[in-house]
C-alpha cells in the first residue's frame, strides 16, 4: 500500500514536472491562454530602439506597423494602399507639390493623442537629421513640406519625382513630434508609442522584438494575433528546426537546400515570393577590357541562365530579361536584346573585339550574401572559360567586398538589388552619371531618359521612356540581368499567411486558425 | 604574496595599452569601410562623407588613437557607431550571458571529466579507462559549431525535448537584477524561468564544453597515473591507509595542480569558443556581439569587446597563478 502511494506521489510529481516543462518550454503565451501569440524567425541583426538607424527590410516592416507609415505597396495587389494616410495627390500645375490626407481619428497608442500633419512634418525633419538615421535618403527627393490643415501635409520635391511612393512608402517611418520635445533621443526608449496596428513592447538587440496589437487600430481583427514576436535565429538549422517543433510559427529565408525538408514536415507549409531582388554580372566600363561593348556582350551570350536556375536553384528563381520581370513597376516582354545562351556568338565577339586568343579577367562573388552566391557564380566560371575568358575567381568577404564596390574599384561582380517594385532608382544608382561610382557607366541618352521618365507623371509615357532605358541598358550591358531568386517561407498551418515579395511581414496579414 | 601581486597587475597595464593599440590599427587597417557598412544601399557619398564625420574617422589614426585611448582611462569606450549606446553598457550588458554560459560549460566539462579521469588514471586499461579515452577523444576531435547543430537537430528537432536557439521564453523572466539569468530567477524563486533557463542553456553549454571536458578528463588521467608512482603513495598503502583514501586524499590533491592550470588555460578557449557557439544558438553574448561588430566594422565596438576579453583573459591567468599557492603549499610567490 505504502509503495503504491510513494509511487503514485512521484507520478503526479513527474507530471508536475513535465508540465511545468511543456509551460516552459512550449508555445510562448502559454500564461496568457486567451492571448494568441505568432514567433517569427527572421535572420537580420538591428540596431534597437531607434526607427531611423536601421535601413533594412526587415526594420522597415517592424517600424512600419508600430510606429506607422504613410502607406505600403502591396506586392499583391500590385499597389499603393494607405495606412496613416487616407489619399495622395500631385497638384496638377505643380508636379513638385505633393499632398496627402491623413486618416482621421488615429490615435496614439497609450496616451491616445491624435495623429496630425505636425507629426509628419517633425517626421520627416527626423529622418534626414537624426543623428543616427541611415534613411535620409529615402527623402532626398522631399525638400520642404507644409501643414495645410491638422490633417493634410503637403510635401514639395526638388524636382518632379513620379516615383516618389516608392520612397516614402513603407519606408518614412511617423512619430509623435510632443514625445520627441519631451525626452529628446531617449524618446524611442522611454515612450515607443506610435500610431500603428501594432505597439512596439520589447527588444533586445540580436534576439528578438515583441509587439502587440493595439485593439483601437479601426478593422483590427479579432483573428490577427494579439503578439509578434520576432526572434532573431541567423543559423538556418535552428530557424527551420524551431518552426518545426512549434517555437516559431513562421520562419523567413529558407534556403534552397532545405526547401524539400520543410515542404515534407507535418503541419508546416512552404511558401514561396515572387521576387523583387534582381541579381546580375556588374562590368565596370572603367577597367579594361570591359571598357569594350562587345566583350561585355560576350559575357551575355556565355552563360547558360536557365541551366544554372534549374541545378543550383532548383527551380527556386526566374529568368530575367532586362532588368526588371513581370510584376514589377514598367516590365515590358518587348525588352531587346534579350541574350539567349549563345557560346559561338560569344567567341564570335571576343574575337570581334580584338581578343582572339582571350583576354584575364578578375571576377568577384561576397559569399554568404544572397542566396547560392557562391555557388551560381562557380557555375557561371566555367561557361566563361568555355568561350575565351580566363577567369580569376575571387569570394572576398561581403564585408571588404561592399565598399569597394560602392567605390567603384570592382571590374566585374556578381551583385543584387533588392526592393526593386519601380526600377527608376535602382536604374540612376547603377547607370546614371549622377548615381553611384558602383558601375561607371555614363551615357548621355540614358541619362536624359532616366531624368525624362521621373518626370513623367503620366503612366503609359513614363513606362515608354522606362523601356527605351530599358534596352540602352541590354544594348551596352554595363551589367548583364541574370535572376530573381525567389525567398521561401515556412509557415505554420496554425496561422494563416501570403508572404509578399518585399518580405514585409504585418500582423494585420496573419490570420490565427483555432 | 603582496609584492608579487603589486607586480603582476602593474605589468598588466602596458600589456593592455598594447593591445589596444594594436587592435585599434588592425582595425582601421582591415578592409571595408563602416560607412560604407552601415548606411543604405541608396545612400549617396555626401550620406557616407556625413557618416565618417560624425564618427570621427575623417580625422588622422593617430589623432583617433589618442582620443580614444583618453577616453578610454577616464572609463569610457566610445559610442557603437551601429547601436549608438556607449560600448561599455552594451558590453556590460551582453557579458552576464557569456559568463553565465562559460561558467555552466566549466561545471558540465569539470563535473564530468574530473571524476572519469581520476578513475580512469586509478585503473588503467579498466573499462572505464576505455571509456574515458573514448569520452575524451570525442570531445577534443569534435568542432563546437557542429556539435552544436547535431545537438539542435536531434535534440529539438526530432526529440523535440529543448528549446533550440535563445537565451529565455519571452516573458518569464521577468526584469533582471544581475544579468544572470539563472542566479535571478533563484533569488526571485520563479522556477519556471529557472527551468527556462536551464532548458535554454543546456545545448549550447555542452556544445561548448565538450572540448574541454575532453582536455580535462585527459589531463586528469595522466596527472593521476603519475602522482599514483610517487612514494609517497606507496608509504601511505603500507601504512594500511584504504585505497579509497589514498586515491581521494593522497593522489587527487597533488594531481590537482596540472588540473586547475589545465581549466584556467582552457577558459580561455572557452570564450573564443563562445563566439562561434553563442552564433549557432542565438545566444545574446559578447561574442555574438563582437561578430556582429566586425561584419559592421563598428570600431568602436570591435575594440572594446576585444579589450574586455584580454582583461578576462589577464584576469584569468593571474587568477590561475594565485589559486597554485592555495593548492600546493610548495609553491611560494615571494622574493
Amino acid at each position: 500500500m505504502r509503495t503504491k502511494r510513494i509511487i503514485s506521489a512521484g507520478r503526479s510529481l513527474v507530471a508536475a514536472a513535465v508540465m511545468a516543462a511543456a509551460a516552459a518550454l512550449g508555445a510562448p503565451g502559454a500564461q496568457a491562454q486567451a492571448k494568441s501569440s505568432v514567433s517569427i524567425g527572421v535572420v537580420n541583426d538591428f540596431a534597437g530602439w531607434n526607427p531611423y538607424a536601421d535601413s533594412t527590410a526587415q526594420m522597415y516592416m517592424i517600424w512600419c506597423q508600430t510606429y506607422g507609415c504613410l502607406g505600403t505597396f502591396d506586392t499583391r495587389t500590385g499597389d499603393y494602399e494607405g495606412i496613416l494616410a487616407e489619399r495622395w495627390e500631385v497638384s496638377k500645375d505643380n508636379p513638385n507639390e505633393w499632398t496627402f490626407y491623413l486618416k482621421k481619428g488615429i490615435k496614439r497608442h497609450n496616451d491616445g493623442k491624435e495623429l496630425t500633419a505636425e507629426d509628419v512634418i517633425h517626421s520627416l525633419w527626423r529622418n534626414k537629421n537624426d543623428p543616427r538615421t541611415a534613411q535620409a535618403n529615402n527623402t532626398r527627393p522631399v525638400t520642404e513640406a507644409i501643414a495645410v490643415d491638422k490633417y493634410t501635409v503637403k510635401f514639395i520635391t526638388s524636382q518632379p519625382t513620379a516615383p516618389l511612393l516608392a520612397f516614402l512608402f513603407d519606408r518614412l517611418i511617423i512619430t509623435g513630434k510632443d514625445l520627441y520635445k519631451k525626452y529628446g533621443q531617449d524618446v524611442d526608449r522611454k515612450a515607443p508609442w506610435g500610431y500603428g496596428p501594432y505597439q512596439v513592447k520589447d527588444i533586445v538587440v540580436g534576439q528578438r522584438m515583441v509587439l502587440e496589437k493595439n485593439e483601437a487600430w479601426p478593422g483590427i481583427k479579432k483573428e490577427n494575433p494579439d503578439r509578434l514576436i520576432f526572434r532573431r535565429i541567423k543559423e538556418d538549422e535552428a530557424r527551420v528546426t524551431a518552426l518545426f517543433n512549434g517555437e516559431l510559427q513562421m520562419a523567413q529565408f529558407i534556403p534552397p537546400h532545405l526547401v524539400d525538408r520543410v515542404k515534407s514536415a507535418p503541419g508546416v507549409t512552404l511558401k514561396s515570393t515572387s521576387p523583387v531582388e534582381v541579381m546580375f554580372l556588374a562590368m565596370n566600363p572603367n577597367f579594361k577590357p570591359w571598357d569594350n561593348k562587345k566583350v561585355r556582350q560576350a559575357v551575355a551570350y556565355a552563360i547558360n541562365r536557365e541551366a544554372i536556375v534549374k541545378a543550383i536553384f532548383r527551380g527556386g528563381a526566374e529568368v530575367l530579361h532586362g532588368p526588371i520581370g513581370p510584376g514589377q513597376y514598367g516590365y515590358s516582354p518587348d525588352v531587346e536584346p534579350k541574350y539567349a545562351y549563345n557560346p559561338e556568338k560569344a567567341k564570335q565577339l571576343l574575337k570581334e573585339a580584338g581578343y582572339p586568343d582571350g583576354v584575364e579577367i578578375d571576377f568577384y562573388t561576397a559569399t554568404n550574401r544572397y542566396i547560392n552566391d557562391r555557388q551560381s557564380s562557380e557555375a557561371i566560371v566555367p561557361m566563361l572559360q568555355a568561350v575565351g575568358f580566363k577567369v580569376r575567381f575571387h569570394t572576398p568577404e561581403y564585408s571588404s567586398h561592399w565598399p569597394l564596390v560602392r567605390k567603384g574599384k570592382r571590374p566585374f561582380y556578381y551583385q543584387g538589388r533588392g526592393s526593386v517594385i519601380d526600377p527608376s532608382a535602382m536604374l540612376v544608382q547603377y547607370f546614371g552619371t549622377e548615381g553611384t561610382p558602383r558601375i561607371g557607366y555614363s551615357n548621355p541618352k540614358l541619362d536624359a531618359l532616366l531624368e525624362a521618365q521621373e518626370r513623367e507623371f503620366d503612366s503609359a509615357k513614363r513606362q515608354a521612356l522606362l523601356l527605351e532605358a530599358f534596352n540602352i541598358v541590354q544594348e551596352e550591358v554595363p551589367a548583364f540581368f541574370l535572376w530573381r531568386i525567389q525567398q521561401h517561407y515556412g509557415i505554420s498551418n496554425r496561422i494563416e499567411f501570403t508572404p509578399m515579395a518585399t518580405d514585409r511581414v504585418y500582423g494585420l496579414d496573419i490570420l490565427v486558425k483555432n | 604574496m603582496l609584492a608579487y601581486v603589486i607586480r603582476r597587475v602593474a605589468g598588466t597595464i602596458p600589456v593592455i595599452i598594447l593591445i589596444s593599440l594594436l587592435v585599434f590599427m588592425l582595425v582601421q587597417a582591415a578592409p571595408g569601410d563602416p560607412a560604407d557598412l552601415l548606411l543604405s544601399d541608396e545612400a549617396t557619398a555626401e550620406d557616407v562623407a556625413d557618416a565618417r564625420a560624425r564618427w570621427g574617422l575623417d580625422q588622422p589614426v593617430w589623432v583617433q588613437y589618442w582620443k580614444f585611448l583618453t577616453a578610454a582611462l577616464q572609463g569610457d569606450l566610445g559610442t557603437s557607431f551601429r547601436y549608438a549606446d556607449p560600448v561599455l553598457t552594451m558590453i556590460a550588458e551582453r557579458l552576464p550571458a557569456t559568463i553565465e554560459l562559460a561558467v555552466v560549460s566549466i561545471i558540465i566539462a569539470v563535473v564530468i571529466a574530473v571524476p572519469l579521469g581520476v578513475w580512469a588514471g586509478a585503473r588503467p586499461n579498466s573499462w572505464i579507462d576505455n571509456l574515458g579515452s573514448l569520452v575524451g577523444l570525442f570531445g577534443i576531435s569534435m568542432p563546437n559549431f557542429w556539435f552544436g547543430i547535431m545537438l539542435i537537430l536531434v535534440m529539438s528537432g526530432i526529440l523535440n525535448l529543448l528549446p533550440s536557439s535563445g537565451r529565455d521564453t519571452y516573458g518569464i523572466a521577468g526584469d533582471p537584477i544581475t544579468g544572470f539569468y539563472l542566479l535571478d530567477s533563484v533569488i526571485k524563486g520563479n522556477w519556471r524561468g529557472l527551468w527556462d533557463g536551464l532548458a535554454h542553456i543546456a545545448m549550447p553549454a555542452i556544445a561548448l564544453g565538450t572540448n574541454m571536458m575532453g582536455i580535462l578528463m585527459r589531463v586528469t588521467r595522466s596527472s593521476v597515473m603519475e602522482v599514483m608512482h610517487e612514494e609517497y603513495v606507496t608509504t601511505a598503502r603500507a601504512k594500511g591507509v584504504s585505497e579509497r583514501a589514498v586515491l581521494w586524499h593522497h593522489v587527487v590533491r597533488n594531481a590537482l595542480v596540472p588540473i586547475v592550470t589545465v581549466v584556467g588555460l582552457e577558459l580561455g578557449t572557452l570564450l573564443s569558443g563562445s563566439i562561434i557557439v553563442e552564433t549557432v544558438f542565438s545566444w545574446p553574448g559578447s561574442g555574438q556581439l563582437l561578430i556582429s561588430a566586425i561584419t559592421s566594422r563598428d570600431y568602436p565596438l570591435i575594440t572594446g569587446t576585444v579589450l574586455t576579453y584580454t582583461m578576462a583573459f589577464v584576469i584569468i591567468n593571474f587568477t590561475v597563478d594565485i589559486l597554485y599557492a592555495a593548492i600546493d603549499p610548495r609553491i611560494r610567490f615571494d622574493k
